[in-house]
């Protein structure tokens, strides 16, 4: 009934920096874009052989309006091939398959003021948040981490105006962090998105500042999927290899398992399922902890291994 | 579907409603088995399931141009049962857009909606509307947009704020509601505006189920059925009317019972609202006479057994201890003690007799 | 129709210091906290600051920054206070109150105004456990409210007092409880003294 995939054409492509390309993408056939909150993000599929899959990668959406998306894309060092692919072969008229937005990263409706922390690439919501939050008038402060040959490309992209709170600092230690926080005034919320290294230091220093975990943000873009690992259904011998991106109950429907299942959510228990060997890495909401203690269970619609192989009395 | 809509439908004072013989057989009947226990019974929402009730986002049905009719009714004499608080306004344009583009795809005969740029024409040709407004401008509308919309749709809808690792109830529209107040829950936490209910908190349920629902992504709504019971096709049945309905309870007959008493059924959904990250939850009310569902013979065993075998707390929490027992006596005659077949389903074309 | 024992209605524990804040503010709407009012580990010398409703008309806060101990006329008096002192404090900040749940809930809002979640504030009640009860059919408040049923002062409905409570609104609901059969109600009690 909805629509969950989108085939999006690349309309125009072009390099802020050496190693930065932004894209501006159209729905393949002219059709309405979905729309999206600040902070969400999209799935792409790139068509680039990692182990015989294409590869998925996520970014987040710089601006969404109903005929375009916007996204800027980094060109990673050490990269599966995703981002070079994006760079080097993506090209203007390309139509690729994308999921439609996903927000992990939403702007906090009651704060009474926004302040946004970013490194590199950690930028691009951040350009969301700013169109929304100049949008509705609201207190916001940004302050982007960049390397020395990065400055001038992130100060184009902000549109800096004196007095208007955004400012680009060359290096880490440019920012005193724990300064900054602890001059919040109360009812602001945080939001940061960059290295993990700058994310974690944002979070221990509100911390350490008694800032509650609730007023601290940061963009994960959501860790679904995990390692591969192989099932062993102990009663009828069969082996199935799961990978990294489709879940156990996927596995197992896709090796023709009658699998009962209902909210395929982790919270409703239809899909439990006996452990006979190995140990489960328990992502659900259902089991109590004795119960995911005891490793005797295990919730295959959300749930993965902790070891290579998973026997399950099946 | 072809709908043949019933206009002259009232569901106060005289009382003018039945079903029709496929209204009945689509019934969400809420019990897949004969006994009836609280569980996390959420499932993804797409078009599949026993009834085609599930195959569309928002089920239009028979009574629709009724239903809308008592929605203003109630809404005339008072306007405070829909309440959106302010920080939700882009919510309400949410809410607005998913109807819309639901109705104007799972029902084009009925419903169309043109789009241009961000003037947009909407026309419901069952109530006569005609509109054409600028989409984010509320003075372009005759009222704001989640009243707006949802005052052409059947069922009451809230609109889910998520912070603070829960859902707060930020808006609703309850004009058809199993007696609880949108304006008394407004700014409730998950939790707090289920806090009436008995068991299910010690089972878990409301734990898991907000898990659920905050994971709940854009592009993949869910669904569940929840039920009581209603004396008389009535369909508001709010706490603030409660002195005007609360009278129907003593009202019942070994004779009458089996017309009057009805079996309230909400499909409730879950959709995530694209802009304002909020969830839109709805709850969509079905009423049928247990007389109406008996006619499906597995239905007529199964409801039996369903409420011979309730929990007291269950009887007490749903309003039914006035007239349990004798609801239970009427519907013996038809339980012959044969099984019945799992699912919800009535398993039949037609309805015998 | 009995909803004791609600899973909606606040629960409250004896206040311990939140070791994560950076700065503590606690407030009464007494003079004094009443005994049990700490739980283990914290006694009232770790709110160095505080404030307190002396409850007569001659009683004034200090002017002076540095001064933490203030005494207010009333908890109206005090709340005025709050709502400033909240609009000038920072991130880190934590905040106690101690006194009548309606106290309470009034502090809470002045909070969550300010944009405080939950996790930044610690409630206790204390003193009278009267209720404001709100008519869910006129919608009028019924203050001080001691006991099971109400008369609603507006309507003149028979209700009962349910458990059932907003924080939002800052009251318990009052549902007419001869609404299916006139006069079939229960004895009065006086539950909430």
């Amino acid at each position: 009934m909805m629509q969950t995939t989108l085939l999006l054409r690349v309309v125009q492509a072009d390099l802020l920096a050496p190693t930065l390309r932004r894209l501006v993408l159209e729905a393949a056939d002219g059709a309405h874009l979905p729309p999206a909150a600040p902070g969400a993000h999209i799935t792409l599929t790139l068509p680039v052989a990692a182990h015989g899959k294409p590869i998925r990668n996520s970014y987040s959406l710089v601006a969404a309006t109903g005929q375009h998306y916007e996204l800027i894309v980094r060109r990673a060092q050490r990269s599966r091939g995703g981002s070079h692919y994006v760079h080097d072969q993506l090209a203007p008229g390309a139509v690729i398959e994308a999921t439609v937005p996903h927000n992990l990263f939403p702007l906090a409706t009651q704060a009474r003021k926004h302040l946004l922390i970013a490194g590199g690439i950690g930028i691009t919501p951040m350009l969301s948040f700013l169109s929304a939050l100049r949008a509705r008038n609201a207190r916001v402060e940004l302050h982007q981490l960049a390397a020395a040959d990065e400055v001038g490309v992130f100060e184009g992209l902000l549109g800096l105006r004196a007095g208007d709170g955004l400012h680009v600092h060359q290096g880490r230690a440019a920012l005193d962090l724990a300064d900054l926080l602890a001059r919040q005034p109360l009812g602001t919320h945080v939001y940061t998105c960059g290295p993990a290294s700058l994310m974690d230091a944002v979070q221990d220093q509100a911390r350490a500042l008694g800032w509650p975990a609730t007023h601290v943000h940061r963009e994960d873009f959501g860790a679904a999927g995990g390692e591969p690992f192989t099932l062993r259904l102990s009663r009828s011998g069969q082996e199935i290899a799961v990978d990294g991106e489709e879940t156990m109950l996927e596995a197992l429907e896709r090796a023709g398992v009658d699998a009962r299942s209902l909210c395929r959510g982790g919270a409703c228990g239809e899909c439990m399922l006996p452990v006979v060997e190995g140990t489960p890495d328990h992502r659900d909401h259902f089991l109590s902890d004795a119960e995911k203690a005891s490793g005797l269970l295990v919730m295959p619609c959300v749930s993965r291994a902790q070891c290579a192989t998973l026997v399950l009395d099946l | 579907m072809t709908t043949a809509f019933k206009t002259d439908e009232t569901f106060r004072d005289e009382f003018r409603y039945a079903n029709s013989d496929a209204a009945i057989l689509r019934f969400p009947l809420p019990f897949p088995e004969d006994a009836y226990m609280y569980s996390v019974n959420i499932e993804p929402h797409f078009a599949s399931g026993a009834t085609n009730v599930f195959h569309t986002a928002f089920d239009v049905d028979e009574h629709y141009v009724s239903e809308c009719r008592e929605r203003a009714l109630v809404l005339a004499q008072d306007p405070n049962r829909c309440i959106v608080l302010p920080h939700m306004a882009q919510a309400q344009w949410d809410t607005l857009e998913l109807l819309m583009e639901s109705l104007a795809r799972d029902y084009p005969q009925h419903f169309s909606l043109d789009r241009d740029g961000d003037r947009w024409t909407w026309q419901n040709r069952p109530l006569g509307i005609h509109d054409t407004f600028t989409f984010g401008d509320t003075s372009t509308l005759p009222y704001a947009p989640f009243e707006y919309i949802t005052r052409q749709a059947q069922g009451d809808f809230t609109l889910q704020d998520q912070r603070e690792n829960t859902l707060y109830l930020d808006g609703g529209i309850a004009t058809t509601q199993a007696d609880w107040s949108v304006e008394f829950n407004v700014g409730m936490t998950f939790h707090e505006w289920h806090g009436p209910v008995p068991l299910a908190h010690e089972m878990g349920i409301f734990d898991r189920a907000l898990q659920y629902l905050m994971r709940v992504r854009y592009g993949h709504p869910g669904r569940r059925l929840n039920w009581t019971m209603t004396v008389n096709p009535r369909l508001d049945t709010s706490p603030e009317n409660y002195p005007a309905w609360g009278p129907d309870r003593t009202t019942l007959t070994p004779e009458n019972i089996g017309d009057r008493l009805h079996l309230r059924v909400e499909l409730q959904s879950f959709y995530r609202l694209p802009r304002s990250n909020a969830l839109l939850f709805g709850i969509r009310a079905y009423l049928a006479s247990i007389n109406e569902l008996a006619r499906v013979p597995k239905w007529g065993r199964r409801l039996h057994r369903v409420l011979r075998d309730l929990p007291p707390e269950l009887i007490a929490y749903k309003g039914m201890t006035r007239f349990h027992a004798m609801a239970v006596e009427h519907l013996a005659q038809f339980d012959d003690g044969a099984s019945t077949a799992p699912g919800i389903g009535a398993d039949i074309d037609h309805l015998p007799g | 129709m009995s909803d004791q024992g609600i899973k909606s209605r606040p629960t409250y524990a004896p206040i311990s210091r939140d070791a994560t804040g950076a700065r503590h503010l606690l407030v009464l709407d007494t003079t004094q906290p009443p005994a049990g009012a700490f739980a283990e580990g914290t006694a009232l010398e770790d709110f160095p600051e505080r404030w307190s409703v002396e409850a007569h008309s001659k009683a004034i806060p200090s002017p002076h920054a540095d001064d933490l101990l203030h005494g207010f006329r009333s908890t109206s008096h005090l709340l005025i206070a709050l709502r400033h002192r909240l609009a000038q404090e920072h991130m880190g900040f934590r905040l106690y109150a101690i006194g009548t749940e309606s106290f309470l809930w009034d502090v809470a809002r002045a909070a969550a105004e300010a944009g405080m979640g939950r996790d930044e504030y610690r409630l206790l009640a204390a003193g009278s456990a009267a209720r404001r009860v709100y008519c869910v059919h006129c919608r009028t408040m019924n203050e001080q409210v001691t006991t099971n049923l109400v008369t609603c002062s507006a309507c003149g409905a028979n209700l009962f007092v349910r458990d059932h409570f907003s924080r939002f609104h800052n009251a318990y609901m009052g549902v007419q409880i001869d609404a299916e059969v006139p006069g079939e109600t229960l004895p009065i009690e006086e539950l909430y003294p």
